[in-house]
C-alpha cells in the first residue's frame, strides 16, 4: 500500500515560444501523502498553475516536459499514451480549474456535461443512476438539484464553482487539483467554498492539492506546503512549521506582506522588483536579486539544492550559511 | 416575443412594398420591351405593333400601370406571360421550381454535410502538414472558374468518357410514351427526399437521451438501414414502380451537376467552419473536456464542432437564399430548365410579368430565410435566447 | 497633438506593424498567399515595362491589337467522314499540326498535297510568344499580364468601396442601435433579395460596363449586403467593452466615439473583409465577362469567353493555351488573396495562432 498518493521528482518543463525557449517548471520535487492536503503557493507567473497541468499532462501545444517522473499511486505518467493516460484523467486525478466560469460549455447543460465524464469512466451506467450520483454530489457541495437542467449562463459566480467542484469529484478521483479556486468570488463566498471543500475532503478522504497566491488561504486549508519561486521550489514542509519558521527570504517576505486580523496594526514590508524572466535561465539562487538578505556568495555558480533543516522542512538554499539569521 | 414579431413582421413588409415598386420601375426602364421582335416581320400587318402592346397594356403611361400591377399582385393575380402566353407566371414557377429545388437542395445539404466534416477535421489537425494542402486545395476548389469548370466536367464524363449525360434532365425519347408529366415525378422526388430526411431527424431526435453511446449509435444506423430497405419496397409496388424509370432517368441526369456544383461548394463551408473550430478549440471548456478524459472524437464533435455549428447553419441558410440566383449559371451550362433559366430568360426578353413574379418570390424567400436565421441563431446559442432582440 | 506625442505614437505605429509581420510571416498559408499576389503584381507591372523599354514591340505584343504576322506553310488534307483511318485516329485529329483543312481553304487554285502559307492562329506556345497566341494573333502572355493588371484593379476598388461602406454601416448600426439599426438591417435585406446575376444582366442593359463601372457596381452591391450584418456584431462586441463607457462618461461625442474607438477595433475585421472581397471580385468579374455583359478591353474572363465562341473550349489538350492560363490566372489570384486573408487572421486573432 503506498503511503504516498502523488510522488512528482526532479520535474522540468518549458515552453517554446518565438522568443526563445521559458523554463517554467525547473527541477520541482514534492510528494503528497494519501487524504492530506497540499499547498502550493507563489507569485502569478511562479509556475503553479503549469506544474497543475503538468500532473494531469494537459499542458499547452508548445509545453515539453523535459525530464522528470510523477506517479501517481504508483504509476508513472510521463510517457503514457493518450489512451492510457484518458482513463486516468478524472477518474484517478480531476483538476478544479483557474477561472470556473469558463470551464463550461455555454451550449450544453450542467447536469450533461457532468454525466458525459460519468460516462466516460463508467460506461454501463444507466442515466438514472448517473443523476442520482450527481444529486449526491451536489447536495454535497451544497446546491439544488434543479441546477442539473440548467445552463451554464444562468448560473452565479458561486454556483458554478460548485458546479465544477461536483464535476471533479463526480469519478471518485484519488486525487483532486484545486488551482485557484476561488480566486474570483467574493470573500463570503470564498469562505463558503473553502468550508465545502474542507467538508468533501473529509467525507471521502480525498488527497487534495491546493494552488493558490493568498497564502491564508493555504494556511487555512493545507496541512503540507511548497512555496515556488520563478519555477522552483524554494521552501517545502508542514504549513504550521513553515508558518512559525519560515527560512527562506521568500517565504518570509511573502508572511510579512499579509496583514493580519488579529494582534497590532503592523505595517506591512512589500518586496521591491519583479520576478525574473525565465527565459534566461538563471545561476544559483533566483530569488538573489530582490533578497534583502542578500549575501555576497547568493550570486555563486553554486547549484541550489534543497536541504532539510528540520523534520520534513526543506529549503532551497545555495549557501548552507546564510541560513543563521 | 410577438412585438419583435409584430415590429419584424411590419418592416418585412414594408421592405417588400419598396422591392416590389423599384423593381417594376426597372424593369420598365430598360430600352425596349419584349414585343420588339415583332417589328422584325417584314409582313407584319399595319399596326399590329400597337394593337399588340395594348393588348398588353403597354401603353398605359408607367405610373398607371405601375398603380395597376400593385393593387393585383395583392389581390393575387400575376398577370400572364408575355412570352408563354397563356400561361400565368404562377404557372410558370410551379413548374419550374421543382427541377431547381431538387437538384440545389441536393448539392446543397451534400456541400454542407461535407464541408462541415472537412472543416472539422481540418481545425482539429492545425499545424500539421496535411492541414495546410488541404486547406490550400480547399481554397482552389472555392475559387476555381466555376464555368471552366463546369464544361471541364461536362466535356471530360460526357463526351469523352461518355458516362454521364450532357445537360438537360432526361432523355426525350424515354419519355415519349410516359404517362406523367416531368412535374409530377419532380414533385415526388422531392416530397420522396424530404420524408426520409424528417425520419432520420425525428431518429435523432429521439435518441438524444439514450445514455450509452454506443446503443445511441446503433439505433441511428439501423433507423438508416430502414430507411434504405423502406424506399427499397417505396420504389418497387404500386404507383411508385411505375414512376421509377422515370425517376432513374432525371436521377441519372442529376449525378453530374450535382457532383460538380458540390465539389466547388463545399469549400466554403469547409473553410468556414475550419475557422470557427479554431477559434473554438482556444477555449477553456475545451481544456476541461480534455482533463475530463473525453476522446478526441467526443470532444471534437460534441463540444467544438457544436459550438461552431452556429455560423455555419447561418450560412447555409444565406446560401439557400442564394440557391436560385446560383443556379443561372449552373443551369445554363447543364442546359437544365429551371428557376435561374426562366428569371434569365424574363429580364432578357423583358417579360415583365413573369420577371416581377420570380423576383417577388425570390424576394418573400430571402427575406422570411433572414429572419429564419435570427430564429435559429437563438435557439442554437441559448445565451441569446434569454436577450432580447434589437 | 504636441510633436512628441506625434513621435511616441509613429514610434508604437512602427512596432506594431513589424510585430504584425513577423507574426504574419508566421504563417504558412498567408506566406503562400503573399508570395502568389506578388507574382501576379509583378506581371502586371512588368508588362509596360516591356513595352516602354523597347524589348517587346508593342504592334506585335499588345494584348488587343496586336498581331503576330508570322507565316507558315500548311500541308493542305482532306479530313475523312470515316474514322479510325490509317492516319487519323479520331476526328479531332484532323487536321494534325502543320496540316490544314481543305474545306477551309477559301483559293479554288490550292488542292490536296499542296503547301499554303497561311498566318498560323491560334499559334501553339513558341520561343517568340511564351505562352501562344490566340486566333487573332496577340500574344497570350502579354493578354494574361493586362488581365492581371484588370484584376487587380478591379478587385481592389471594388473590395475598398464595398468595405468601406460596409464598415460605416455596419459600425452606425451598431452603435446607434434602435430605428436606425433596423433601418439599415432592412435595406441590406433588400440588397439580399435581389439576385445577383439577373441584376448585372439588367444594369448591363443600362450602362456599358467597363472596369471602372464594374468595381464600383460590385462594391456598392457587396457594401450594402449581408457584410453589414456581420461588420455590426462585431462593432457590437466593441460597443460593450468598458473604454467605450469611459469614453461617454468623460464627455466624447458620439461621432467622436465612433470614430476614435470603434472604428479602429472593428478595422482588422474589415481589412479581413477587403482581402476576401477581392477574391469574389476577380471571380465575378471573369464569370460576368464569360457570359459576354462586360466591354472590357482585355481581361481573364474575356479571354475564356473568346476561346468559347470561338470554339476552342472542347478541343480538349490541343488548344490548351487559349484556355488554361486564363482559367488558372482567375482561381490563384483569387485563392492567393484568400490565403492572404487567412496569415492576416492569424495576425489579428490571437487564438488561432500556433504559437
Amino acid at each position: 500500500m503506498q503511503e504516498n498518493i502523488l510522488e512528482v521528482n526532479n520535474l522540468n518543463m518549458h515552453y517554446e515560444t518565438i522568443s526563445g525557449e521559458v523554463a517554467a517548471v525547473k527541477d520541482i520535487t514534492f510528494h503528497v501523502k494519501k487524504g492530506e492536503s497540499f499547498g502550493l503557493v507563489g507569485e502569478s507567473g511562479c509556475g503553479k498553475t503549469s506544474v497543475a497541468m503538468s500532473l494531469v499532462q494537459l499542458q499547452a501545444d508548445n509545453a515539453k516536459i523535459s525530464s522528470g517522473s510523477i506517479k501517481l499511486d504508483g504509476q508513472e505518467l510521463i510517457g503514457l499514451s493518450e489512451n492510457e493516460l484518458r482513463s486516468v484523467r478524472w477518474d484517478g486525478i480531476s483538476i478544479v480549474f483557474q477561472g470556473a466560469m469558463n470551464a463550461w460549455n455555454p451550449v450544453i447543460k450542467i447536469g450533461e456535461q457532468i454525466r458525459e465524464a460519468i460516462r466516460e469512466h463508467y460506461p454501463n451506467n444507466t442515466k438514472l443512476q448517473n443523476i442520482e450520483k450527481i444529486k449526491e454530489l451536489f447536495e454535497m457541495v451544497g446546491l439544488d438539484e434543479s441546477i442539473i437542467d440548467r445552463f451554464p449562463h444562468e448560473l452565479s459566480g458561486g454556483m458554478k464553482q460548485r458546479a465544477v467542484i461536483a464535476l471533479a469529484l463526480s469519478c471518485n478521483p484519488k486525487l483532486v487539483i484545486a488551482d485557484e479556486p476561488t480566486t474570483a468570488l467574493d470573500v463570503v463566498i470564498q469562505d463558503q467554498i473553502l468550508n465545502e471543500i474542507k467538508k468533501v475532503q473529509d467525507l471521502l478522504g480525498l488527497s487534495l492539492i491546493y494552488i493558490s497566491h493568498d497564502i491564508a488561504v493555504i494556511a487555512e486549508m493545507t496541512e503540507r506546503m511548497a512555496v515556488m519561486y520563478a519555477g522552483r521550489i524554494v521552501e517545502s514542509g508542514p504549513t504550521k512549521d513553515i508558518f512559525a519558521n519560515p527560512k527562506h527570504s521568500y517565504t518570509r517576505a511573502l508572511l510579512e506582506s499579509t496583514p493580519s486580523v488579529v494582534g497590532d496594526k503592523v505595517k506591512l514590508n512589500s518586496l521591491d522588483g519583479e520576478p525574473p524572466s525565465l527565459i534566461d535561465s538563471i545561476e544559483g539562487c533566483s530569488f538573489a536579486p530582490r533578497c534583502p538578505n542578500k549575501t555576497i556568495s547568493c550570486n555563486s555558480s553554486l547549484k541550489s539544492e534543497l536541504v532539510e533543516v528540520s523534520p520534513e522542512h526543506f529549503v532551497d538554499v545555495c549557501n548552507a550559511e546564510s541560513l543563521n539569521t | 416575443m410577438a412585438k419583435y414579431l409584430f415590429n419584424r413582421s411590419l418592416q418585412m413588409f414594408f421592405v417588400f412594398f419598396i422591392f416590389l415598386t423599384s423593381s417594376y420601375l426597372l424593369f420598365n426602364a430598360m430600352p425596349g420591351n419584349a414585343f420588339q421582335s415583332l417589328l422584325l416581320n417584314p409582313n407584319l400587318p399595319p399596326d399590329a405593333y400597337e394593337k399588340t402592346l395594348a393588348l398588353y397594356g403597354l401603353d398605359k403611361p408607367l405610373l398607371e400601370r405601375l398603380q395597376l400591377y400593385i393593387v393585383n399582385f395583392f389581390k393575387g393575380d400575376f398577370g400572364y406571360s408575355y412570352i408563354y402566353f397563356p400561361k400565368s407566371p404562377v404557372e410558370l414557377i410551379a413548374e419550374r421550381l421543382p427541377r431547381t429545388l431538387m437538384l440545389f437542395s441536393i448539392v446543397n445539404i451534400f456541400a454542407f454535410y461535407t464541408g462541415f466534416l472537412v472543416g472539422k477535421i481540418l481545425a482539429w489537425r492545425r499545424g500539421s502538414k496535411s492541414e495546410t494542402w488541404i486547406t490550400i486545395t480547399s481554397v482552389f476548389s472555392y475559387t476555381v472558374f466555376y464555368p471552366w469548370f463546369a464544361l471541364l466536367m461536362l466535356y471530360f464524363f460526357g463526351l469523352k468518357l461518355g458516362w454521364l449525360p450532357i445537360g438537360k434532365f432526361l432523355y426525350p425519347e424515354k419519355w415519349y410514351d410516359a404517362p406523367f408529366d416531368s412535374d409530377v415525378i419532380f414533385v415526388n422526388m422531392i416530397w420522396f427526399t424530404v420524408i426520409v430526411t424528417i425520419i432520420q431527424f425525428i431518429a435523432y431526435v429521439l435518441t438524444r437521451n439514450i445514455e450509452s453511446i454506443s446503443i445511441r449509435r446503433n439505433i441511428r444506423f439501423s433507423s438508416f438501414i430502414l430507411i434504405l430497405i423502406g424506399s427499397y419496397f417505396y420504389w418497387g409496388t404500386g404507383e411508385a414502380l411505375v414512376r421509377r424509370p422515370y425517376a432513374a432517368d432525371i436521377a441519372y441526369h442529376m449525378i453530374l451537376p450535382v457532383f460538380t456544383v458540390t465539389l466547388l461548394a463545399f469549400a466554403g463551408t469547409a473553410l468556414l467552419t475550419r475557422t470557427t473550430m479554431m477559434e473554438v478549440l482556444k477555449e477553456d471548456y475545451i481544456l476541461t473536456a480534455r482533463a475530463k478524459g473525453l476522446s478526441q472524437k467526443r470532444i471534437r464533435d460534441r463540444h467544438a464542432a457544436r459550438t461552431a455549428l452556429l455560423p455555419v447553419v447561418t450560412s447555409f441558410i444565406f446560401t439557400i437564399v442564394t440557391i436560385i440566383d446560383g443556379s443561372v449559371l449552373t443551369e445554363q451550362i447543364f442546359s437544365w430548365p429551371g428557376m435561374g433559366q426562366l428569371i434569365l430568360q424574363a429580364v432578357l426578353r423583358e417579360d415583365i410579368p413573369v420577371a416581377m413574379a420570380t423576383f417577388s418570390f425570390l424576394g418573400i424567400f430571402a427575406l422570411v430565410a433572414h429572419f429564419l436565421a435570427d430564429i435559429s441563431y437563438a435557439y442554437l446559442d441559448p445565451r441569446i435566447r434569454i436577450k432580447s432582440q434589437g | 497633438m504636441s510633436n512628441s506625442e506625434k513621435e511616441a505614437r509613429k514610434k508604437i505605429r512602427r512596432t506594431a506593424i513589424n510585430k504584425n509581420w513577423t507574426l504574419f510571416k508566421q504563417s504558412r498559408l498567408g506566406i503562400v498567399g503573399l508570395g502568389i499576389v506578388l507574382f501576379f503584381a509583378f506581371l502586371a507591372i512588368l508588362q509596360p515595362i516591356l513595352f516602354l523599354s523597347g524589348v517587346w514591340n508593342e504592334a506585335v505584343y499588345d494584348p488587343v491589337v496586336g498581331y503576330e504576322p508570322e507565316r507558315v506553310n500548311l500541308l493542305v488534307v482532306e479530313c475523312p467522314q470515316q474514322y479510325p483511318t490509317e492516319k487519323y485516329a479520331e476526328p479531332n485529329d484532323c487536321p494534325a499540326r502543320g496540316e490544314v483543312n481543305k474545306v477551309l481553304v477559301f483559293d479554288p487554285s490550292v488542292s490536296v498535297g499542296d503547301y499554303y502559307e497561311t498566318s498560323l492562329q491560334p499559334a501553339p506556345p513558341s520561343s517568340k510568344h511564351i505562352l501562344g497566341t490566340d486566333s487573332l494573333g496577340r500574344d497570350i502572355f502579354s493578354q494574361l499580364m493586362e488581365g492581371s493588371q484588370v484584376a487587380f484593379l478591379l478587385g481592389l476598388l471594388s473590395a475598398t468601396v464595398g468595405v468601406a461602406l460596409s464598415t460605416v454601416l455596419g459600425s452606425i448600426a451598431a452603435f446607434f442601435g434602435g430605428r436606425v439599426d433596423a433601418y439599415l438591417m432592412r435595406q441590406s435585406d433588400l440588397v439580399l433579395m435581389l439576385p445577383f446575376l439577373p441584376l448585372l444582366f439588367i444594369i448591363s442593359a443600362f450602362v456599358e460596363l467597363k472596369v471602372w463601372h464594374l468595381a464600383v457596381v460590385l462594391g456598392i452591391l457587396g457594401g450594402l449586403g449581408g457584410s453589414v450584418i456581420t461588420i455590426k456584431s462585431a462593432a457590437l462586441q466593441v460597443k460593450v467593452k468598458p473604454f467605450v463607457d469611459s469614453a461617454r462618461i468623460t464627455g466624447g461625442s458620439r461621432m467622436g466615439i465612433l470614430f476614435s474607438h470603434i472604428l479602429p477595433n472593428v478595422a482588422p475585421l474589415a481589412l479581413l473583409f477587403m482581402v476576401f472581397s477581392v477574391t469574389g471580385a476577380i471571380a465575378s468579374e471573369s464569370v460576368l465577362s464569360f457570359l459576354g455583359l462586360l466591354n472590357i478591353d482585355m481581361s481573364w474572363g474575356l479571354m475564356i469567353y473568346l476561346s468559347q465562341t470561338d470554339g476552342y473550349i472542347f478541343s480538349g489538350l490541343k488548344y490548351w493555351w487559349l484556355i488554361l492560363p486564363a482559367g488558372l490566372s482567375v482561381t490563384f489570384l483569387a485563392g492567393g488573396f484568400y490565403l492572404v486573408g487567412r496569415g492576416l487572421d492569424e495576425v489579428f486573432n490571437p487564438r488561432l495562432r500556433e504559437r
